[in-house]
């Protein structure tokens, strides 16, 4: 709690020249912010993936989720596949726009199928430094050769270059300053760590 | 985030159905006629049946919620749902409402297409996260879809 509260007080201060710094051109984009036209100033700071390849989709980041979990509830074979539920106990999030605290009491109601695929299902709420709450869920999926599962399982630090583990992010906020969220489509990249999960998320612009 | 093409895919809607204001919002159903997909691993067509369950939100964001079947040209049968927001200023979305073609770099239309098969050869949808760039043309949008890598 004091360790995110000066996290936070530190980054209050990046936030502001953040701002500060996107004022100026985003006054004659301004129009086009309010009407909730994305594509405002940052827009064009979006970093552009894969255009090598020949695809327009280009993305920019959001934020880093990590997130803290109690010991999984087994649930054992249901009619989907295997049933376990993650509850998270707490984390933190950081991004060039918003940071803050994970808030206990969401989870991933994760689902193991039948065809290896660990399929996740997540809801958590987000609490930025300045009391904004932020209602967040993903779906997503996990997979990876059966040597890193396993050593995944046991809870062992593992490159998440090694496995496939990628979320679609939604958000809902009431936050005026948040409200951005409520209008994004995003994508995240997973890393397991023993005791919860990291989630690089981008914002897909 | 990188990503790589999967498909481009085109569909064609019937008249859209106007429910007007439910509780969420606004909703219009727009069934799906027919269509064609694209890319490097898999082409085909779109069966009609399908369509997209879209709702206005109070916020001036419109949800997509398309549900469609794909059969490949060797006989395939895929089902892809796509969650997807589309907003942009008013006078884009009203140029877009009267039919007009308009430059999808002046709205924001994004999806997260889902596939599900059986098809040995197509499994790979079933392991994947895909973006979607959507272009909304008169008969119907064009979706570029990107396998998040």
């Amino acid at each position: 709690m004091h360790k995110l509260e000066i996290m936070a007080e530190r980054n209050g201060i990046e936030r502001r020249d953040v701002l500060k710094a996107m004022a100026a051109p985003v006054v004659a984009a301004a129009m086009s912010t309010l009407t909730g036209c994305a594509h405002g100033p940052a827009a064009t700071n979006g970093v552009a993936t894969a255009n090598r390849r020949g695809t327009a989709m280009s993305s920019r980041p959001l934020m880093t989720v990590r997130i803290a979990a109690a010991p999984p509830q087994r649930l054992g074979s249901v009619p989907h596949g295997v049933r376990s539920v993650v509850p998270v106990i707490g984390g933190d999030f950081e991004g060039p726009r918003l940071r803050g605290k994970v808030l206990p009491g969401g989870g991933d109601w994760l689902l193991q199928r039948s065809d290896g695929v660990l399929e996740l299902d997540l809801r958590i709420t987000l609490e930025t430094d300045d009391h904004a709450l932020i209602y967040m869920t993903f779906q997503g999926v996990r997979h990876g050769p059966p040597d890193v599962i396993a050593a995944l399982g046991r809870g062992e630090v593992v490159d998440p270059a090694r496995y496939y583990f990628r979320t679609v992010p939604r958000f809902e906020t009431s936050a005026d300053a948040y409200a951005f969220l409520n209008r994004i489509v995003a994508v995240g990249t997973g890393e397991a760590t023993p005791d919860g999960a990291v989630h690089k998320i981008d914002e897909i612009v | 985030m990188t990503s790589r093409p999967l498909m481009t895919l085109q569909v064609f809607i019937a008249p859209p159905q106007k429910l007007g204001a439910v509780p969420h919002g606004t909703r219009v159903i727009a069934p799906i006629t027919s269509g064609t997909f694209e890319g490097p691993r898999l082409r085909g067509r779109v069966l009609p049946g399908g369509g997209d369950w879209t709702l206005l939100r109070p916020d001036g964001v419109l949800e997509l919620d398309l549900r469609i079947t794909l059969e490949t040209e060797d006989g395939a049968l895929i089902y892809m749902s796509s969650f997807g927001l589309r907003h942009g200023p008013p006078e884009v979305l009203a140029a877009l409402a009267n039919g007009e073609s308009v430059d999808p770099s002046k709205y924001y239309f994004r999806t997260t297409p889902r596939f599900e098969t059986s098809a040995p050869p197509y499994a790979f949808l079933n392991r994947l996260i895909a973006i979607s760039s959507g272009d909304r043309r008169p008969s119907g949008p064009i979706y570029t879809i990107d396998e998040v890598l």
